[in-house]
């Protein structure tokens, strides 16, 4: 089995790696570029936890393969913050206790920013369904929504 | 998790030939929502495979075009593609319906409607649809090209008719007739995010006088592949339609069920649910009464 020489662009920056084939883009984000915001909660697509953006796209890193990764623009949790200010995003679900343990959070966020970046303005049920891949086993998804509602208000307002 | 050595293809001609010189070995890779899950798990459907192909940058795989009446879906087309398409949503909408609830925004991001057909799950939701509108696969090889009729395609519970060296390249049916209703119910065990327990997709083309000129009926996860239920259609076909004889339609499909899979655990609860998931499915397209909004869904 050979290894594979990656250039991955992840939240606008690009990165060289060497890796086995069989990685998956969750592996290479949390080991390789220690980017661990990303979590692994199934690992079969179930859960969303790993969720990130691909070309523009809600996706779970956790059924790509590193490899297929290649030429895509991927953001993570990470990319979200800039320069030392959280995203709004980031910043209402803190506003609205959308978190408890966290670990569903950063791919919760993820989806929620593959919604807005398409829809600004999504209806209630619209944001359900953009958060329908994401489990939360703490908080009972009420404070989630609303913290994605108060974005799309910002936006409005904008 | 299974180890295999990887190429991604630039083209469709160097795909073929990755899979011709890899044999029963190579395997196409398109979205990985089902094939990443099986290498994870060390499924012994898998476990020989030594080579993976990588198509998913073959960007003219996806695509949704209409050509005479005939409609063309790339196998690269991804579920969330079709479900938003304004095209399938106007001409097909029970295909939009079904492709809207695969897995979940992420995995409709990814999974493509080949790769769901070539998976061939009984479970399925593009499947009953694709029987239904009779949809024929478009396969390459190096030695050219092949079409088969869906319902031949699939040979059981994930098994085709896909040869080592083949790629399913496009998936193609008719457009239903103008005075076509179409409905497609899924049940899960969950709202979003989950397979199909039991899930129903009924083609009608209603006549004057309400009549029934044509029916298609294929329920999904009831079969080991999904297929039409012709003893069911005869009920309403050539009939007028009435809730008493979509039930009675809904009733016949139930014990066909049976008749064809035998007594199973499950039995107890998909034979009265099968029945009702067809009753509603045929008076929906049959534009009598829609049940599939709201709380009596």
């Amino acid at each position: 089995m050979s290894l594979l020489d990656l250039k991955l662009k992840v939240n606008g920056k690009e990165y060289q790696v060497r890796v086995k084939p069989h990685k998956r883009l969750l592996d290479v984000l949390r080991d390789d570029l220690h980017l661990t915001g990303t979590k692994e909660g199934c690992g079969i697509g179930e859960c969303g936890a790993c969720t990130v953006i691909m070309d523009g796209r809600a996706v779970n890193a956790c059924l790509v393969l590193a490899a297929s990764a290649e030429g895509k623009e991927i953001y993570t949790i990470e990319g979200l913050e800039q320069d030392g200010k959280l995203h709004p995003l980031q910043e209402a679900f803190m506003r609205h206790n959308a978190l408890q343990c966290g670990f569903c959070t950063p791919g919760m966020i993820m989806s929620a920013k593959a919604l807005l970046d398409k829809n600004p303005h999504p209806t209630r049920e619209e944001i359900k369904e953009a958060i329908s891949g994401n489990l939360c086993r703490c908080t009972g998804y009420q404070q989630i929504i609303e913290a994605i509602e108060e974005v799309s208000r910002l936006h409005r307002e904008d | 998790m299974h180890k295999f050595d990887y190429v991604k293809a630039r083209s469709l001609e160097e795909a073929l030939t990755a899979l011709y010189q890899g044999g029963e070995k190579a395997c196409v890779l398109a979205g990985g929502t089902d094939l990443l899950v099986g290498f994870r798990a060390e499924d012994a459907r898998i476990r020989h495979i030594e080579l993976v192909v990588d198509i998913g940058d073959l960007t003219e795989l996806a695509y949704i075009r209409e050509e005479a009446e005939t409609i063309a879906l790339g196998a690269l087309t991804t579920h969330a593609a079709v479900a938003a398409s304004p095209l399938i949503r106007e001409a097909v909408p029970f295909l939009a319906a079904a492709c809207s609830q695969v897995g979940s925004p992420q995995i409709r991001n990814r999974g493509t409607v080949g790769g769901n057909l070539c998976n061939a799950s009984p479970a399925a939701d593009t499947l009953p649809v694709l029987v239904a509108l009779e949809a024929e696969v478009v396969i390459r090889s190096l030695a050219g090209e092949r079409k088969v009729p869906v319902s031949r395609f699939l040979k059981g519970p994930h098994k085709t008719d896909l040869q080592p060296g083949e790629v399913v390249t496009e998936i193609r049916f008719d457009r239903p007739h103008p005075r076509s209703g179409s409905s497609f119910i899924k049940l899960g065990r969950r709202k979003a995010m989950s397979i199909a327990r039991l899930s129903i997709a009924a083609l009608l083309k209603m006549g004057d006088g309400g009549l029934v000129e044509e029916v298609r009926l294929v329920p999904g996860a009831a079969l080991p592949v999904p297929a039409r239920v012709t003893a069911a259609e005869e009920v309403v076909r050539g009939k007028k339609l009435t809730r008493e004889l979509a039930r009675e339609a809904g009733e016949k499909l139930s014990q066909e069920m049976v008749r064809i899979t035998g007594q199973r655990w499950s039995t107890p609860y998909k034979m009265p649910v099968i029945a009702a998931l067809t009753r509603r499915a045929i008076l929906t397209a049959g534009g009598l009464e829609d049940v599939t909004a709201g709380s009596e869904a």
